[in-house]
């Protein structure tokens, strides 16, 4: 099934993948993630070539659910109403202008090379998939170079006001460690921008009709009839109420699972439920151990932090990361004389120093915390100091530069940074795994796609700054509508379940069953109390740094969590009405058991790449790739014995999607 | 730190109402009003309670979802700073706090604190877009816009929809909001392509749910994002601008 | 204990499930005067009461002219015109105009007065403790008594309706006016002089929140034009003040008799 026919394939696999060294874990078959074959270049005009259309009149008989009003979400919906379908969309945020897109600060690339840095389509494509250490594909980082000219535009349209020059001209900057200027921003709130205008398109199509949205409703369940996705059960957050809205294709936007580790710079409310029920029905989890850890968030500053606060990494470009050389050294940062502090990202990459991409300056930092370097009241940070660049600069230049940025630390930790030294600390900021999904946005469920985070696609093994706002686009605008119409094409006069079939009914009652299953346990531990616990495992075994045996710790403490969970949740309240605490409780039991994939595909992949940094494969700090035996994604499928109820464990195959390198050679980074 | 907090119970949209007392002790001045309320909710749903029903999600003062009354101020004690990112530090020990939904006659409680804003949605909703279908967007370079002429209005498009203007206002006006949005549409040469039916459409949803304005100036005291006051005067403008256009 | 209920649903009521209830968009608008109409018409009808204002100050100003000059101009009012109008013609037309514009006004204030309750609900907001939220609470309450105060000056100075006109009140003749005698008279009165210099007051707080409210409704965007026209706008409300209130002092302090 690979795809083997791909003549041009300078780099692949050279041994199928190995078994596995995750106990209990079977090796499934290998995928086609239904490429076109060739060059990768002129992939995506190819396939949409050989895509069928449906007739307009036709349009308007079928009905797409999509779940998720973020950039994905929302332009997809938008512009699957455009074409004339029925649209249904879904959000749990009381608005669907709240989606987490919103939070995103730096800003989007764009392949757009216009200026004569010499930027080019190649260069974005090489930057994404060196970006990504090999694990990403090739022909979708084409994809998204060759579809950002028209994202950009686009959304310069329907309302973004992207930074200009003087002359007119759209602004750029760089970003995260490239070397041209292709990042279009609007300040440091370019997703919110970016989201509010996707969010008015969305609104456009509900004022004519053509979306019905659905705001304060959380998916719970997926419609499956004979193995394709036709429809969702949802619960109305509201009335408490659970419905079903059947649909001939649903597409999932739901947004990646960070908030699986408690602390995140994710929304509280973000969550991988929706993902997760689909993933249990069959849609395969692609990479899920992929997770980007941020340098320079706020640090958790008490026991009942809910979240913690990006600080865009645009500081380092000023500030100078050091801790005390003594361990557990408490007095002030100003009372610390020059020779006692260590500059430790100096010290060890000299020729990056405090730019050091994310993931090495994330490592460093949590060694000097866990080393007991760290400082604040916690323990738990490094220091960020601007002292420097205000004595070369003046305090003027980085007060402009950085105002809103300092202005916000100065109302969160109620210091002043332009007399103390910033606190930082690394935490967990975005998923590059997510549901496997084919080079269609099609996941191993027919008629079930998913977009933006919540699939894994483009950004292999690390994401490259400002790429997610441009995935997230890609999907929603210019994929997801041809590809779903190619998919609908195919099922013209075919029927949708009716609501009281055996398809429906048994999606709905195995909702009712699981929100009842919640409500009667009546233990003593909250749902906050679960995910608080989760997160501390989860952030041991499974954080910047992971080994075997801090992966097999986790694992074997997260089982015994979720084995409590079901026998000790408290959820008071009824299931009618809101009940916020039943909705933490449903997304803290599929963390529960989410967690434990997660670990277990990073128990299984013994090696080192991008973000998944094993500490048995790395040289000198660095991740040290395994190209003959992973150069593949992990496509992991999930099973439950027959006694669940009683046994909740998990059985879990790992199929392999092979990855070709056709344009661009596997090169290892090296950042000293 | 100590705090006696009054906070607003409601079962849902029927029934009246009424505070609720409690005390909450060993509190850190770095907590967030929020996390204050996350703490109060693990103890009540310990004692067998239901948890006090708000809303919040990103918890970084972007997403407009949180926002509660505290002592009659909307999002809280610093201005323009919404709900999530008000610090304990802003109380007195001991001191009294009384938090309450966001209070207007458009905005219904559904529970305790979460209100129904999409009220705010119906207004985007009904002229807040560009009919503009994906992918017909002509070169984003072939416009040139001024640089200043962006940034003035990304200062409307700033707004977060989190209703505190609304709620601040005596007379319960959204104009605050209904401005933002024209005025950031205005100034942008596609956007502005519409801003005719645009005014009439959304002055006319907005008035459906929404109170005049008296140009109190209280929506611009806690926007959490400082949008101008002008946004007024920019409604008014565009909504004057739309009468005397001639239709065909 | 439970578990979850992955292979074993419990059978729930089996009842057909319902699609979601979606989001309503707004609908048919009301059939009722706009908001921004209202406004408009508050902001017109204003704008002429505050222009009468100020060109009532100019002519009281003249009473310092002394009593000939004074008592010449109410005259000229009178007869400004003839022969081709016929007398107190423009008087009059000046009376409907802004008769009709303190209807209009009135009953537009009225109408926002009763939304903006309604709109707000059950809670009142907590104002700040500024002048500009201030000026604009008191709105209502400063106009409710302008208006009485208009009435009261009607019957004082033009109708000479006593009590409220002085004892002395000498109504015009064809070919005198007695403006100048029936003011000084009017302002001997302590109380009388008070209730002008108070009425002064408010009118001034109205005027100048009144006229800083018209920028925007006409809407004024432009930083400087703003800048300029709510100068103008708290000027005007200075010098009605000043002016106007200089009148009643200068008489109880005998300057002027």
């Amino acid at each position: 099934m690979t795809n083997s026919t791909l003549p041009n394939t300078a780099t692949a696999m050279t041994t199928p993948p190995p078994p596995s060294a995750a106990p209990g874990v079977m090796v499934g078959s290998q995928l086609n993630a239904r490429i076109p074959d060739g060059d990768p270049e002129t992939a995506w005009l190819r396939r949409r070539q050989e895509y069928r259309v449906v007739n307009p009149a036709n349009r308007k008989k079928f009905t797409v659910a999509v779940v998720g009003t973020g950039l994905a979400g929302a332009g997809a919906a938008a512009a699957l109403a455009e074409l004339g379908f029925e649209v249904h969309a879904f959000c749990y945020q009381d608005s669907p202008r709240r989606a987490h897109s919103i939070a995103a600060q730096g800003g989007i690339n764009a392949a757009r090379a216009r200026k004569v840095d010499n930027d080019s389509l190649y260069r974005f494509v090489v930057d994404t998939v060196k970006g990504g250490d090999f694990r990403g594909r090739e022909a979708e980082a084409y994809r998204l170079g060759q579809e950002s000219v028209r994202v950009i535009d686009h959304m310069n349209a329907i309302g973004a006001p992207f930074a200009r020059e003087y002359g007119g001209a759209l602004a750029t900057r760089s970003f995260g460690g490239v070397q041209v200027s292709r990042t279009y921003y609007t300040r440091g709130q370019t997703g919110q921008q970016l989201q509010l205008s996707a969010y008015q398109q969305l609104m456009r199509q509900v004022q004519a009709g053509t979306v019905k949205l659905h705001p304060r409703t959380e998916m719970l369940d997926l419609i499956m009839e004979d193995g394709a996705a036709r429809g969702v059960i949802v619960r109305d957050l509201v009335t408490g109420e659970i419905h079903a809205q059947v649909a001939d294709a649903v597409i999932l936007a739901t947004g990646g699972y960070g908030t699986v580790y408690y602390l995140s710079t994710l929304a509280v409310g973000c969550n991988a439920s929706a993902a997760w029920r689909a993933h249990r029905l069959g849609a395969y989890l692609g990479n899920p151990s992929m997770v980007q850890f941020h340098p320079t968030c706020l640090p958790v500053m008490t026991p009942w932090q809910s979240k913690t606060i990006l600080m865009s990494e645009s500081l380092r470009n000023d500030g100078r990361m050091w801790v005390p050389l003594k361990p557990g050294d408490e007095r002030a940062p100003g009372d610390i004389p020059e020779a006692e502090r260590d500059y430790y990202l100096e010290r060890k990459y000299p020729a990056y120093g405090n730019l050091s991409p994310r993931d090495i300056s994330s490592r460093a930092g949590k060694e000097q915390i866990d080393s007991g370097h760290g400082v604040g009241p916690m323990h738990n940070a490094t220091y960020l100091d601007l002292a420097d660049a205000i004595k070369r600069l003046g305090a003027n230049t980085i007060w402009e530069r950085y105002s809103n940025l300092l202005e916000m630390y100065r109302i969160a930790v109620g210091e002043d940074p332009m007399q103390v030294p910033i606190r930082i600390a690394p935490n967990t900021h975005y998923t590059m795994g997510g549901l496997w999904v084919d080079y269609n946005l099609m996941s191993s469920i027919p008629g079930l796609f998913v977009g933006g985070e919540a699939n894994s696609s483009y950004h292999g093994a690390n994401r490259l700054g400002a790429n997610s706002l441009l995935s997230a686009s890609v999907d929603g605008w210019f994929v997801l509508p041809y590809a779903v119409m190619d998919y609908l094409a195919g099922r013209l006069g075919q029927a949708r379940p009716a609501l009281d079939s055996t398809a429906v009914l048994s999606a709905f009652e195995r909702a009712q069953a699981r929100t009842e299953a919640l409500l009667q346990v009546r233990g003593t531990r909250t749902p906050a109390e679960f995910h608080k616990q989760l997160g501390n495992y989860l952030w041991e075994g499974c954080g910047l740094n992971r080994s075997d045996k801090s992966l097999k710790t986790a694992i074997g403490q997260i089982r015994a969590l979720r084995s409590e969970f079901w026998q000790d949740v408290l959820v008071t309240g009824k299931g009618l009405g809101v009940n916020q605490t039943l909705e933490k409780a449903g997304r803290v039991a599929d963390f529960l058991e989410l967690a434990e994939l997660l670990c277990v595909d990073a128990l299984d992949r013994d090696e080192s790449c991008g973000a998944h940094f094993r500490i048995e494969h790395q040289a000198a700090g660095e991740a040290v790739r395994d190209d003959d035996h992973w150069m593949f994604a992990s496509a992991w499928a999930t099973t439950a014995p027959l006694d669940f109820a009683t046994n909740p464990t998990l059985r879990f195959t790992r199929h392999a999607e092979p990855l070709h390198y056709t344009n661009i050679q596997p090169a290892r980074r090296n950042y000293q | 730190m100590k705090l006696t907090l009054q906070i607003w119970r409601q079962r849902d949209t029927k029934d009246p109402g009424h505070y609720e007392t409690f005390e909450v002790d060993q509190l850190d001045v770095g907590m967030s009003l929020l996390e204050m309320l996350d703490r109060l909710n693990e103890q009540l749903v310990h004692e067998g309670k239901e948890a006090i029903a708000f809303d919040s999600d990103c918890r970084e003062s972007i997403c407009g979802t949180c926002g509660v009354n505290v002592n009659g101020r909307p999002h809280g004690p610093r201005p323009h700073v919404t709900s999530c990112m008000q610090r304990l530090r802003s109380f007195r020990d001991g001191e009294t706090v009384r938090i309450e939904p966001l209070r207007s006659g458009a905005f219904p409680v559904r529970k305790d604190l979460v209100v129904d804003r999409s009220g705010l949605d119906r207004i985007i909703a009904a002229g807040g877009t560009v009919a503009l279908p994906a992918g017909t967007a002509p070169d984003s370079d072939a416009v040139g816009v001024g640089h200043d002429q962006v940034e003035r209005a990304l200062d409307f498009a700033a707004c977060i929809g989190c209703g505190a203007c609304v709620s601040a206002c005596p007379n319960g006006a959204a104009v605050l909001f209904t401005g933002a949005k024209v005025a950031h549409l205005s100034m942008l040469p596609i956007p502005a392509i519409e801003k005719v039916p645009r005014a009439e459409h959304m002055v006319a949803a907005m008035e459906d749910e929404f109170g005049p304005c008296s140009q109190y100036g209280e929506c611009a005291l806690v926007c959490p994002q400082n949008v101008p006051l002008t946004a007024i005067a920019f409604l008014q403008k565009e909504r004057l601008k739309s009468l005397l256009h001639p239709r065909v | 204990m439970s578990a979850p209920p992955d292979a074993a649903p419990t059978q729930a009521a089996r009842v057909k499930p319902e699609p979601p209830p979606a989001f309503q968009v707004s609908g048919r608008h009301a059939k009722r005067l706009p908001n921004w109409g209202l406004k408009l018409t508050m902001a017109l009808t204003g704008t002429i009461g505050a222009l009468f204002l100020a060109i009532h100050l100019f002519g009281n100003l003249k009473v310092y002219s002394g009593a000939e000059k004074f008592n010449a101009y109410a005259y000229w009012l009178r007869h400004v015109g003839e022969p081709l109008l016929p007398a107190n013609s423009v008087v009059w037309v000046l009376r409907i105009v802004l008769a009709l514009c303190i209807v209009a006004h009135v009953s537009g204030a009225t109408i926002l007065w009763l939304r903006a309750r309604k709109a707000r609900g059950r809670f009142a907001a907590k104002r700040s403790h500024r002048v500009r939220s201030w000026s604009a609470t008191l709105m209502p309450l400063t106009g409710v008594f302008i208006l009485a105060f208009v009435l009261f000056h009607l019957a004082d100075l033009t109708l000479g309706i006593k009590p409220l006109a002085p004892e002395t009140f000498q109504e015009h003749t064809a070919t005198a006016a007695f403006a100048y005698q029936n003011l000084i008279a009017s302002f001997s009165r302590p109380a009388a002089a008070i209730s002008y210099v108070g009425a002064m007051v408010l009118i001034a707080i109205h005027v100048s929140h009144g006229l800083y409210t018209v920028v925007s409704d006409l809407g004024a965007v432009g930083k400087r034009l703003r800048a300029v026209l709510i100068a103008i706008a708290g000027l005007t409300a200075v010098f009605i003040l000043l002016g106007n209130a200089s009148i009643p002092v200068a008489v109880l302090l005998g300057v002027l008799s």
